[in-house]
């Protein structure tokens, strides 16, 4: 740190304090997000948080003047909150900055214009961000990292705050989706439920009505909870939802959303063209929509053992497991017009020692009780239409449209 | 200070790792703003729903012919 004298800091935090009265005065809410952005690392907070360090004294400056001192329960602690920032006192710095946020927060809910939306979504966006950087440092010092849960709960409050009819309410959307973040990091998605039903059945709110950015990533979060869910199609609409409103230079979004979406899809029996998987580098899925296409249940189990440990982690695993039958069903369908074309009129006859063979060259070893016994399933789900003659060991398929293709519908539970 | 925590507790990192998110979604920045219409992601043309044909020529179900064929003449 370049020596610093007194005067020059106190020149800085007069500044500073300054700038912050002035921002409220005018209304200015981008300028006072950029006063109260601690993680943007700003050459100018952090020149800052080098004066506060040389100044120990700032508080006497705030109380010192009225036009300071009115905001010095959310100014003195933000201060105090840099100043530990800068030298590296984590679970310190959130502590100051909870404490300056609930004082921003009680002025906000005083004001009536929705004129300081941008700097309550900065605060939002910090409290997680400066929670987790503090939930890091406790848990490197083997305590209880808690900072996160805290940031969570404020959150909440800060929801309670704008959930009202005014003009405000067009942020609960994002301050519900910094909700979501938490809870996704947290592993507590059940927490998201009240928010979620708040968001879609209060009568003050209109979906519609919220920013497009906002609604992109609601709806990235909840079709991620419909897959942990299984409710494929919901998942659907509202992954394609924010695939198709994403911000198309936001690669990584983009990704993320498909990452999600594709198994989903093809869940739903429909499959990515190649070109999306290499321009969106998901080459994870290669191998799985290439065994959908052939039939193949080695290459299917393959690849799930190939890339098991990211599927387990994106939590999409059970999905792909799940297409073994529309594997099957692809596998004896080929079976099936092989048969066709040699003989088409022994063709809806397909033998179960037929079927065992080819799972057998598949590298799958299975009697043909247990082949039956899937065979059943594939009935039962609707994907295949026929009926056993059990004595023959034959199943004997329908004439008419023997393998029902899903269309976009899930596969029947 | 930091730094020396940072090295020293190698079995405390797995207790680290509940709290991660691989798949967290970017923030927009407020002001980001795009046009949908325009550069708007045309799904239509990203997937198919009509891939299941009857087409039996790739080598897979070639291979799976021969396979099919050659047990058969075991018997």
């Amino acid at each position: 740190m370049a020596y610093i004298s007194m005067g020059e800091a106190h020149r800085r935090i007069t500044d500073y304090l300054n700038r912050f009265s002035d921002s409220i005065f005018s209304q200015d809410a981008l300028s006072l997000k950029q006063l109260i952005s601690i993680s943007s690392n700003s050459s100018s907070l952090l020149s800052l948080a080098d004066a506060l360090n040389v100044f120990q004294d700032a508080n006497r400056l705030v109380k010192q003047s009225d036009r300071f001192s009115q905001f010095g329960e959310i100014v003195v602690p933000l201060l105090r909150c840099l100043q530990n920032y800068r030298i590296n006192r984590l679970a310190e710095a959130y502590n100051s900055f909870e404490k300056s946020a609930n004082a921003f927060l009680q002025e906000f809910r005083n004001w009536e214009s929705a004129w300081a939306m941008e700097a309550l979504y900065a605060i939002a966006y910090e409290i997680r961000v400066l929670a987790e950087m503090a939930d890091r440092e406790l848990a490197s010092l083997g305590k209880t990292p808690e900072k996160l849960k805290a940031a969570g709960s404020f959150l909440m409050k800060m929801f309670g705050a704008l959930a009202g009819k005014g003009p405000k309410r067009i942020g609960a959307l994002n301050v519900t989706c910094q909700l979501f973040k938490v809870y996704f990091k947290l592993g507590t998605v059940n927490l998201c439920r009240s928010v979620i039903r708040s968001i879609e059945t209060a009568k003050i709110f209109d979906f519609e009505e919220f920013p497009v950015r906002d609604k992109v990533t609601y709806m990235y979060y909840t079709g991620r909870l419909e897959v942990y869910n299984e409710n494929f199609l919901a998942a659907d609409q509202k992954l394609e939802y924010a695939l198709v409103y994403c911000n198309p230079r936001s690669e990584g979004n983009i990704r993320m959303i498909l990452k999600y979406l594709i198994p989903v899809k093809l869940s739903l029996g429909i499959i990515p063209k190649s070109w999306l998987l290499e321009k969106h580098n998901l080459g994870e899925y290669h191998d799985i929509v290439l065994a959908l296409k052939r039939g193949d249940l080695r290459l299917l189990r393959r690849a799930l053992q190939e890339h098991e440990d990211q599927f387990l982690r994106s939590g999409v695993y059970l999905v792909l497991e799940k297409l073994e039958l529309q594997v099957y069903q692809r596998l004896v369908k080929k079976i099936y017009i092989i048969q066709k074309q040699k003989d088409p009129s022994k063709a809806h006859q397909v033998k179960l020692d037929v079927i065992v063979k080819a799972l057998r060259w598949l590298e799958m070893d299975m009697d043909v009780d247990e082949v039956e016994c899937i065979m059943a399933i594939l009935i039962y789900k609707n994907l295949m239409k026929g009926y056993f003659a059990h004595k023959s060991k034959v199943v004997v398929l329908s004439k008419q449209d023997p393998f029902p293709k899903l269309n976009g519908k899930p596969v029947n539970s | 200070m930091a730094t020396e925590s940072k090295v020293a507790p190698t079995e405390e990192t797995p207790k680290i790792d509940l709290f991660e998110d691989d798949d967290e979604f970017e923030e927009f920045e407020v002001n980001e703003e795009w046009d949908d219409k325009e550069e708007g992601i045309d799904v239509t043309q990203q997937w198919e729903d009509d891939w299941d044909d009857d087409d039996v020529n790739d080598d897979f179900s070639l291979q799976l012919r021969r396979e099919l064929e050659s047990n058969t003449e075991k018997k």
